[in-house]
């Protein structure tokens, strides 16, 4: 088909590599399980905790803190990933970039400060 | 590098939205700096405020010549500032039923009026969005905040089920609209919903399918949002779960954004699509939504719940508007909706086009000063001790009100009225709008079972003004506890509902003017 009258033509590689993909997972998986040697014993079947001895459960409750830091951590790290394209293309960008990126980054002081006052990073309390 | 230029024409739609914005950041930034005990009683009047000066400014807006801005991903046209002025006035009345409500919860905090005022502006700019991924953007900060404040008040169970429900459905519905602007993006190769009408009416040739299902799926995203029946499933008990000011908020300024981004979608690529496919949709979800709404709020005797199935209903008569819109004369080519630009020849079906938009916006006007009204009502009987037994917002709450606070029986004996679309209140003359531009738009059918449905919803808005009125005051009543801002609240909206029922005056010309989408 003509590529100009169905614009999903050109998306056909990616279907393509999709397909090919999850063949992949499924096949390579299944024949490890059918070809692969099976000797299972005790110390096997643990769960692997990096090497030291497994103690107690998986099934823990995790502190919310970790949580609330890991949140936090993404989204001044998503800002920073925004800078880069913006120091890279400063020059072009003239004033009006750098104004911009000021009440960009003037947004994120907001949210720092309500975050630090509200005690999200204090580790004990 | 070709860089475009946007210049301060551009971000003069977002006026609304950046005061909303900077008022919320205040909010959040003063509230860390209170102690525990420090009064909070500013904080609802500044919200208020700022709603009230977004609101000016919007309605300034309404007579700026309608015009594309940021390269065309937003639109500023009369509509989405009438919008915007309409989702204001549901905020500021709703800001100022919270204060009291929070107070009595022990629950006054900054980030409640900072969430509401994000909320609304989310609401305000999905209303100038002119562009799929900018609509998406906008309609999520609106949802996030809502997820939010609906669970504002964590304790207890009907909070959380209330929040955990809205936002697993919410979300669920967004990757629904998602998908289906995902399909219309591949069908035309653009997201900018103008440039989209031309890439469209080939792809209808070419791949209908494709069209279809995508103009289907975005259409049950916005379903889900207006509470559109099969998709209204969550209503009752998100509404009933959510802190009342927030329900407020809900079903009246996000009903109204939700339909500003229906329309605006809709009607933009119109064009390129057969109309028959919306009139089709639009009639069959409108004859659903409006039938089951008012058959289902019968048999509530909690008044929360009732108003959350009256929602429902209501937006079966705005879904009914919006099927109007879609009318067409045999051989008529769809794109007529301004009023001034129709001419001595247009089509019956344009005027009816014209004229259902405009009632559309009224009607959104209408339901939010009462509805709000209403639910303001409702935040002064209930108490929190009463929240988990359920009995909160039982009927026997609204017995012999009339002689306990005849001021309150008066205001929601008028919003009951107004619902119920009586004369001479708001809803009537809305309802009259919406269902005149029906019937001349040719759904006759619909609009008998229209006026049916709404005469059926009569009965569980009287049976309210029947407790207040009519039975006596029940043994050991808990007393009411006053609230200025609250008061002033139903004041406000009282005087709207009867005043703008018997005289629309201005909004009249309001509405003349916000009858023009961009470039219609």
């Amino acid at each position: 088909m003509d590529p100009s009258l169905n614009p999903l033509a050109s998306y056909l590689p990616l279907a393509v590599a999709l397909l090919l993909a999850g063949a992949l997972a499924l096949i390579i998986p299944s024949l490890a399980a059918v070809l692969g040697p099976k000797r299972p014993s005790a110390i096997k079947s643990t769960s692997f905790e990096a090497g030291s001895e497994s103690s107690g459960p998986a099934r823990q409750r995790f502190a919310v803190k970790f949580y609330v830091v890991a949140l936090l951590f993404i989204v001044f790290d998503v800002e920073a990933v925004f800078l880069y394209p913006w120091a890279v293309n400063f020059q072009s960008l003239g004033w009006f970039g750098y104004v911009e990126m000021l009440v960009f980054a003037a947004t994120l002081v907001v949210g720092l400060i309500y975050i630090w006052k509200k005690g999200a990073l204090e580790w004990e309390s | 590098m070709n860089l475009p230029t946007l210049t301060s024409a551009d971000f003069f739609p977002m006026l609304p939205a950046i005061i909303m914005v900077v008022g919320a950041c205040i909010l959040l930034l003063s509230e860390v700096f209170l102690s525990a005990h420090s009064s909070r009683g500013y904080q609802a009047v500044l919200t208020a405020i700022t709603a009230v000066i977004a609101g000016v400014v919007a309605l300034k807006m309404v007579f700026e010549p309608a015009r594309e801005v940021f390269l065309g991903f937003g639109a500023l046209d009369p509509f989405s500032s009438f919008l915007t002025f309409v989702v204001c006035v549901a905020l500021a009345l709703a800001t100022l039923t919270s204060a009291g409500f929070l107070r009595k919860r022990g629950a006054e905090r900054g980030e409640f009026y900072a969430l509401m005022l994000f909320a609304t502006a989310g609401m305000s700019l999905l209303a100038i969005s002119n562009e799929l991924i900018t609509l998406f953007v906008n309609l999520e900060v609106l949802s996030i905040s809502t997820y939010a404040l609906t669970s504002f008040l964590r304790r207890g169970t009907r909070p959380s089920e209330a929040g955990f429900k809205y936002f697993i459905l919410g979300a669920f519905s967004s990757a629904v609209l998602l998908y289906g602007a995902a399909l219309l993006y591949g069908a035309t190769g653009t997201t900018h919903l103008t440039g989209m009408v031309l890439p469209l009416a080939n792809a209808v040739r070419t791949n209908p399918a494709l069209v279809y299902t995508g103009a289907l799926l975005v259409a049950a995203g916005f379903a889900f949002k207006v509470a559109a029946v099969p998709f209204h499933m969550w209503t009752p008990d998100v509404y009933e779960g959510a802190p009342t000011p927030v329900t407020a908020l809900m079903s009246a300024g996000v009903k109204a954004a939700a339909f500003a981004a229906l329309v605006r979608v809709f009607v933009t690529v119109g064009p390129g699509l057969d109309p028959q496919l919306p009139l089709t949709l639009f009639s069959t979800l409108a004859l659903l939504t409006m039938v089951a709404g008012n058959l289902l709020a019968i048999p509530q005797r909690n008044v929360k719940r009732m108003l959350a199935y009256s929602s429902i209903a209501h937006a079966g008569y705005l879904l009914l508007g919006v099927a109007a819109l879609f009318a067409t004369a045999p051989g008529e080519a769809f794109s007529l909706l301004g009023s001034t630009s129709l001419g001595t020849t247009a089509t019956p079906q344009a005027v009816a086009r014209a004229e259902a938009l405009r009632g559309i916006l009224f009607y959104l006007l209408a339901y939010t000063v009462t509805a709000v009204g209403a639910f303001g009502v409702v935040s002064v009987l209930e108490r929190r001790e009463d929240e988990e037994r359920g009995t909160a917002w039982d009927l026997e709450r609204f017995s012999g009100l009339a002689q306990r606070r005849p001021g309150w029986a008066f205001a929601m004996a008028a919003f009951m009225l107004s619902l119920a679309g009586i004369p001479p209140t708001v809803g009537f003359l809305g309802k009259l709008l919406i269902f005149r531009s029906a019937v001349d738009a040719g759904l006759i059918g619909l609009t008998i079972i229209a006026v049916l449905s709404s005469a059926a919803g009569v009965y569980y808005y009287l049976r309210v003004v029947v407790y207040m009125y009519m039975r006596p005051v029940p043994e050991g009543a808990h007393a009411l506890e006053r609230n200025w801002m609250t008061e002033f609240a139903l004041v406000v909206s009282t005087v709207a509902v009867v005043v703008l029922g018997i005289a629309p005056g201005p909004v009249t010309e309001w509405l003349v003017q916000a009858g023009h989408l961009l470039g219609r």
